[in-house]
């Protein structure tokens, strides 16, 4: 028996429940074969999902699943671009002929699919976007200079979410596009997902008893976003995300957490999202999505 | 006397890699070791902290290395920070306010100190008042900024506590800078 999990056309932190829906049980126990040939477009979050898949598949010791690639010439040249098959080649049987990432200039792929695995690579993303993020965040978003290190700063502690708490490795990619539909404007995406324990476990041992029978992949998400709390005990900790959601503010921005069955966001005035969505298909980890629009609309 | 502690260089020795970017908790923790490290070999009274080779500072760094000093207690030294740029401040000043904690920086180009982190409100006046003025005792500072002798009293206490100011008998001196 296999399982056929088709890739939405349109991959992004929307169609991600779609996704998920797929894998049902989780692990599943069915060989999985994981279709992405219909996809036209994948956002960074939908990229570092199919990985967080993959990873999430391989740490519960499953089949290593079938991947048929993309049929589009162009969607398979963007996602080499972006790196992903270099790194899907290690949990996913690709199939389908996969271009060679060409080495070009300025690209809207601000960070590469890159994974996080310890405390020096939190340093290697950090050291790598610097230049990169000016040339966006500044010259193209037009957000004050400034900007640029604070986004360095909330990348940073995005990142350390993952050394910090997941148990596991997991995976971070950041891109420039435009937001036609939703927003009229360009914008930038970091995008970080982990196949690891979710907030729900990493919080359980220290604050379940204070939510009670409300206690939950939601109310995890609210402990750690809304109200700033750490699984450790020291006071210094949980000021990552309560730092991320300021700076977000400031530029209209949205940070979106998905953890387990549950989903948690910070929605700007441009946004339509709901502020917790629950009971969502279950998925490994914890998924982060932030975006930074740019001041003016896209002429 | 005044040890100078250049955190870039630190920070290079720390992870053995030619990085500016003051990121990661355990990055930070390193740094601070070697910081109390460099001041359990000195006989300094004043631990001037030097960012300047620093370009990023993130909020888990801020808080290992600059709140965790502070925190450490049972110091016998004033610590101020010197070459910040606005963004190291904004991060280390979430952090200190966090903490409830506090700091004397000085700005580049500058040697009048500024406060990064949160004391109250008339203890921020006080400082202000010592770093433009020279030492004060609590009278002095009741009369030039028109209180109360024993708020002002209050204020002095509570700098004296995050040790931002340095009690000599009656008077109440600027942490020395330069």
């Amino acid at each position: 028996m296999s399982r056929v999990i088709e890739v939405p056309s349109h991959f992004d932190d929307r169609s991600f429940d779609a996704f998920a829906e797929g894998f049902g049980e989780w692990p599943p126990e069915e060989k999985l074969l994981i279709d992405a040939r219909g996809t036209q477009w994948a956002s960074p979050y939908g990229l570092i999902g199919l990985l967080t898949a993959g990873q999430a598949l391989a740490e519960a010791k499953r089949d290593k699943p079938l991947f048929t690639v993309p049929t589009s010439e162009d969607v398979k040249r963007y996602w080499a671009r972006a790196g992903f098959f270099q790194q899907a080649a290690e949990f996913f049987e690709l199939h389908g002929k996969v271009p060679r990432a060409a080495a070009t200039g300025p690209s809207d792929v601000l960070l590469d699919v890159t994974p996080v695995r310890a405390s020096e690579d939190v340093h290697g993303v950090v050291d790598k976007i610097s230049e990169g993020a000016s040339r966006i965040l500044h010259g193209e978003l037009g957000l004050e200079m400034k900007a640029t290190l604070r986004f360095s700063m909330a990348l940073s502690e995005a990142c350390q979410n993952i050394v910090e708490h997941a148990g596991t490795s997991g995976w971070v990619a950041v891109q420039a596009y435009t937001f036609r539909r939703r927003l009229g404007r360009r914008v930038v995406v970091i995008a970080v997902s982990d196949a690891g324990v979710g907030f729900r476990r990493s919080l359980e041992s220290t604050h379940a008893k204070r939510f009670g029978e409300r206690w939950g992949d939601g109310a995890a998400l609210e402990a750690a976003l809304i109200q700033g709390v750490s699984r450790f005990r020291d006071p210094g900790r949980g000021q990552g995300l309560a730092f991320i959601k300021r700076f977000l503010d400031q530029w209209e921005g949205k940070i979106s957490i998905r953890s387990g069955t549950a989903r948690l966001a910070i929605v700007p005035p441009w946004d339509e999202d709901v502020p917790l969505t629950d009971r969502l298909s279950y998925f490994p980890g914890a998924q982060v999505q932030i975006i930074i629009p740019a001041q003016q609309p896209v002429r | 006397m005044i040890q100078t502690i250049r955190i870039g260089h630190l920070l290079r020795e720390a992870v053995a890699a030619p990085y500016r970017n003051l990121v990661t908790r355990p990055t930070g923790a390193a740094v601070r070791t070697r910081i109390e490290e460099t001041l359990a070999r000195s006989n300094c009274l004043t631990a001037m902290l030097d960012f300047s080779e620093i370009e990023l500072v993130d909020l888990s760094c801020a808080d290992e290395v600059v709140a965790k000093l502070l925190l450490a207690g049972g110091h016998a030294y004033f610590f101020v920070l010197q070459g910040l740029r606005e963004d190291h401040h904004e991060a280390i000043d979430h952090v200190l306010t966090h903490h409830r904690l506090a700091v004397a920086a000085v700005p580049p180009g500058s040697r009048e100190p500024l406060l990064l982190g949160w004391v109250p409100s008339d203890a921020r006046a006080a400082f202000a008042c010592i770093c433009e003025r020279g030492p004060l005792g609590a009278p002095d500072l009741a009369g030039t900024l028109g209180w109360l002798e024993s708020r002002s009293r209050e204020a002095l206490r509570e700098l004296s506590r995050h040790r931002l100011v340095r009690l000599v008998g009656e008077l109440y001196h600027p942490v020395p800078t330069a």
